[in-house]
């Protein structure tokens, strides 16, 4: 009888084992594909397989404020182009990026220079973006997998706290953390971190509004989290999605006066 | 008194000129032997297309270490890996140069013993070390920390606090303007480089090795050399001025001797003597002036020569400039360039002895005996 009794217990105990091991990776199968599925939605709002934005950088070095207006065309991860209108000091700049190669034209010198390779990562005009992040216009969804933290107010929204893994081991920031709004389906809130898990750099996404089918931002607010007292904001004053961009605008000609 | 000034001006002259080439050779030395004992040694392997001028190329330009070279003893080889990087003394930005260095080695003589001891994790606090300059610029000190930022092999940023274990007086200024040392274990561990290196100095050629270049210290000290080059052909002017000044002297004495002593000169005339002897025996009494300034300048020159080897000369200032000299520079005295110079100097003294008392050869002797020869 009590031989009888152990093994029905041990019976239990297994069955109960071997559902909670089933139902484990299952709720955790579930999450991963909510937190993809959210990532992609963002990367609907976000992302344009074209973009036109006329935007300004409002850099913030701590002593003295820069503003610079431009005009950008971009397409993809490996294509775009800037146009610098103002200050004087840095109208009629140009910077072409076509797949890892940058080239910056100043009418000043009327020269065109390549910023190759590592000259990516250096800070562009002083502020607290590289040429590399103020280029890379990666979706998220297909350059990191994302885990669900858990929910967090901010600002009043409630948020989904995430963090990403990049699949490759060549993108710069190796590890993100978004805040992001589950209901419009945007990111209000972003930090990259180093490898180690330093954090580097902070990103808001302020004033999103309506374009088209899209919520996009007015505005992204930078802060290199090892410097201080910086910031750069990045305003977008107009932005279109999947226009047509002439071809010239991605050819190397495009860099005279 | 003349004569004294004269033979004191030479002695002066000389003493001058063995200083200035002495200086510059001492300079010249000391700046190698700066070079020679914390970088260049006996050479480098390095990447063929490695060009230390151009730090946005260093990570695609380094190698793993040739199985000839890694089998060198420590006394023989020093592995160096090099990198860009950032720090961020007081949150601002200063880009550095990541230079990961071989414990083992006893090649290079670098104080990096604080690294050396350095025996835990680096999982939280890497350990650094930086030269003088190189704290002062940074505002970092001792035991100071810091967050230094770099980029692995893959591209991927990374960042971590650094400590600073030591700050180390660096001879050679170029080891020290920018540079952050770590241990080499360490940076190949932070940047996923296992057995890479950017160069390996050598004590010695060990032959050809493929998919590397030697740089002999010829060419790694080029622009010391180049530099030297230049100052010496200043020096030479220098040297050219003085010898100038000199020998003036020595030819207004010898024509206002002329002058003053044309009654004396008339009356060897009259007593029939040749006047080629006359030139002759005024030449002589000329040149005594560059022989005794030959000995005056030997002792001299020893007194002040014994000083300054004792003082030695302070070029700290240079240390601003990216001239591989730290401490106080002393002469080298080059025994073949100084009877060289004396020999020069004494030549030229009795040139310009003789120029002058040619005249005498054409001299009238009523009119020198009445003191008319010369006006």
């Amino acid at each position: 009888m009590k031989k009888n009794i152990l093994k029905g217990f041990l019976c239990s105990a297994f069955l109960l084992t071997l559902i909670g091991f089933l139902l484990l990776p299952q709720r955790s199968q579930t999450e991963d594909t909510k937190a993809f599925r959210l990532l992609v939605e963002v990367d609907n709002n976000m992302w344009a397989t074209t973009k036109y934005i006329d935007g300004r950088l409002i850099i913030d070095n701590g002593r003295r404020i820069r503003e610079l207006a431009m005009e950008s065309w971009m397409e993809g991860v490996t294509r775009s182009y800037s146009y610098y209108k103002s200050p004087p000091r840095e109208r009629g700049t140009k910077m072409l990026k076509l797949d890892k190669k940058l080239w910056m034209y100043t009418p000043q010198t009327d020269r065109k220079i390549l910023i190759a390779g590592h000259m990516l990562r250096q800070s562009m005009m002083g502020s607290d973006l590289s040429y590399e992040d103020m280029m890379e216009d990666e979706k998220l969804s297909e350059a990191y997998t994302g885990t669900i933290d858990g929910e967090e107010e901010l600002e009043g929204v409630k948020t989904l706290v995430m963090t990403l893994k990049a699949r490759k081991k060549t993108k710069t920031y190796q590890i993100l953390k978004i805040w992001a709004d589950p209901v419009r389906k945007i990111v209000l809130k972003q930090e990259a971190y180093a490898k180690s898990g330093k954090l580097l750099k902070l990103i808001y996404f302020r004033e999103y509004r309506r374009v088209g089918n899209r919520l996009f931002p007015r505005k992204m607010v930078f802060h290199d989290m090892l410097k201080k007292n910086t910031q750069t904001t990045y305003m977008f004053d107009k932005i279109e999605f999947d226009v047509t961009i002439p071809k010239k605008y991605f050819s190397i000609r495009i860099l005279k006066r | 008194m003349r004569a004294f000034l004269n033979v004191l001006v030479t002695a002066l002259t000389m003493v001058a000129v063995v200083f200035n080439i002495s200086l510059y050779n001492g300079f010249l030395d000391q700046a190698i032997h700066n070079m020679v004992t914390t970088d260049v040694a006996g050479g480098h392997y390095r990447a063929p297309e490695f060009d230390l001028l151009s730090p946005t190329e260093w990570e695609d330009q380094t190698f793993k270490t040739p199985g000839i070279l890694s089998s060198l003893p420590s006394t023989d080889k020093a592995e160096v890996l090099l990198l860009q990087g950032h720090i961020f003394p007081n949150r601002r930005l200063f880009p550095v140069q990541l230079r990961g260095m071989e414990m083992q080695q006893t090649l290079l003589d670098l104080p990096f013993d604080k690294l050396e001891e350095w025996n835990a994790p680096i999982d939280d606090v890497i350990p650094i070390i930086i030269g003088k300059q190189m704290a002062d610029k940074s505002h970092l000190k001792l035991g100071d920390y810091v967050v230094m930022k770099w980029r692995d092999r893959f591209g991927a940023v990374d960042a971590l606090d650094v400590q600073v274990v030591d700050v180390v007086p660096l001879v050679n200024v170029r080891l020290d303007q920018g540079v952050v040392w770590l241990r080499l274990d360490h940076l190949r561990k932070i940047t996923h480089r296992e057995q890479e290196v950017s160069w390996i100095a050598v004590k010695q050629f060990q032959g050809a090795i493929a998919n590397t270049e030697f740089q002999a210290p010829e060419i790694l000290l080029k622009d010391i050399l180049d530099m030297i080059k230049n100052d010496r052909r200043f020096a030479v002017i220098i040297w050219i001025i003085l010898i100038f000044l000199a020998g003036i002297s020595v030819f207004n004495t010898q024509y206002l001797n002329i002058f003053k002593r044309q009654r004396e000169i008339g009356m060897l005339m009259a007593f029939g003597m040749p006047p080629a002897r006359i030139v002759r025996l005024f030449t002589v009494e000329g040149s005594l002036a560059a022989i005794s300034a030959v000995g005056v300048a030997l002792v001299l020159g020893t007194i002040i020569f014994t000083w300054f080897q004792s003082v030695g000369l302070d070029v700290s200032h240079l240390s601003e400039t990216n001239i591989p000299i730290r401490e106080n520079i002393f002469l080298k005295i080059d025994p073949v360039e100084v009877i060289l110079s004396a020999v020069i100097i004494v030549a030229i003294m009795i040139f310009v002895a003789w120029a002058p008392v040619r005249k005498i050869s054409m001299l009238d002797a009523t009119q020198a005996l009445r003191g008319r020869a010369i006006t």
